[in-house]
């Protein structure tokens, strides 16, 4: 729970006041973490390439936004972030579980693993890679980042950071 | 009725609320008809006309109203149960089902064959569901926007049928930065 709750506090921190998921048993502390917070705007939604389009809506009215996802969820999203968030330059924190990564079980995560920082760098999108718990103090000021370029971010949560954080 | 005489028709409801106009010819129509700075122009990412309005919607007070295209709404069905479990009442869905995919040479859609639009949104926890004809929706849709209690999907269902048009020559930035400021949040312009 620490390592969730220094997440959530950090993105906070940066003033993120809305907030989607679609789940992942490594996020599931900070969906608890969230769905008991009355500060903030806290929904799941069915798949991520919606919740882009959820996220572009929250900002145009004022919101500053983070979707929370698997990696697997930038496959599912990439036309929305380049036709979307990228076109109206709207910032969107993503934060993303790094399925895939040293410590994962589920051989089967390691397809997506290889190919997201690639797809990240072919979108052009600055990156956050959180393998430490010190790591996780640059969040605050990387999410704010998002604001002053106008532009999604995405931090990547590796699998041995938050397996632990029961 | 086609989707061009349809937005015709609502213009006059359409100029106190916030609209975001899906993709493709029906924003370009809807910009020939009367360019407006609450209306959000989609000019990519076919589909999201219901998610944009609905994080709208949830982010402040004014009255959204996505347009929508049967074609669209099949393409992020998921929508709909977003919908249905978290739309305020400041939202309403409008779905131009015209059973066709207009802008890209009006190839039928699943509308035109066995899918409800209607029956999916009832079964995805929609409350207020309402299927109409073009004539109707003026109707309709000023009956939705009165309700403050309750968010609404409605299917206007019309016939195919697009009038030749232009791009949009609006930059997405202008697009982006006058509807906020509409809303209030832009004050540099």
């Amino acid at each position: 729970m620490k390592i969730s709750k220094k997440i959530i506090d950090n993105l906070k921190k940066g003033g993120v006041d809305f907030y989607l998921s679609v789940p992942c048993k490594l996020l599931a502390n900070m969906i608890d973490i969230l769905e008991n917070d009355k500060d903030i705007y806290y929904s799941a939604v069915p798949r991520e390439e919606e919740g882009m389009g959820i996220c572009a809506g929250a900002y145009l009215g004022n919101k500053f936004p983070c979707i929370m996802m698997q990696n697997t969820g930038i496959g599912n999203s990439v036309n929305a972030i380049v036709s979307l968030l990228q076109l109206y330059q709207i910032p969107v924190v993503f934060l993303i579980s790094y399925r895939g990564t040293p410590g994962e079980p589920v051989g089967a995560q390691g397809g997506m693993a290889k190919i997201t920082e690639d797809i990240l760098q072919t979108l052009r999108i600055p990156m956050l890679h959180c393998s430490s718990e010190k790591d996780l103090d640059k969040i605050s000021t990387f999410s704010k980042h998002a604001k002053v370029v106008e532009s999604p971010v995405a931090i990547l949560c590796d699998f041995n950071l938050m397996k632990d954080d029961t | 009725m086609n989707r061009f005489d349809l937005l015709n028709k609502i213009q006059n409801i359409l100029k106190d609320n916030l609209v975001i106009c899906n993709i493709g010819l029906p924003s370009q129509e809807l910009y020939k008809i009367n360019d407006q700075p609450n209306f959000f122009y989609m000019l990519g990412s076919m589909g999201l006309s219901s998610s944009i309005g609905l994080g709208l919607a949830l982010s402040q007070n004014k009255h959204v109203i996505s347009i929508d295209g049967d074609g669209s709404v099949l393409m992020n069905m998921n929508t709909l149960a977003t919908i249905g479990n978290r739309a305020p009442s400041n939202y309403t869905l409008l779905i131009i089902d015209n059973g066709s995919y207009g802008s890209t040479g009006d190839q039928r859609t699943f509308t035109d064959e066995n899918t409800s639009l209607k029956d999916v949104a009832i079964g995805s926890g929609c409350k207020k569901v309402i299927e109409c004809s073009g004539e109707e929706t003026v109707n309709e849709l000023s009956k939705a926007i009165d309700d403050k209690d309750n968010s609404y999907v409605i299917i206007s269902k019309i016939n195919p049928g697009n009038v030749k048009i232009d791009p949009i020559p609006l930059n997405p930035i202008t697009i982006r930065d006058r509807f906020r400021k509409f809303i209030g949040i832009v004050k540099y312009l």
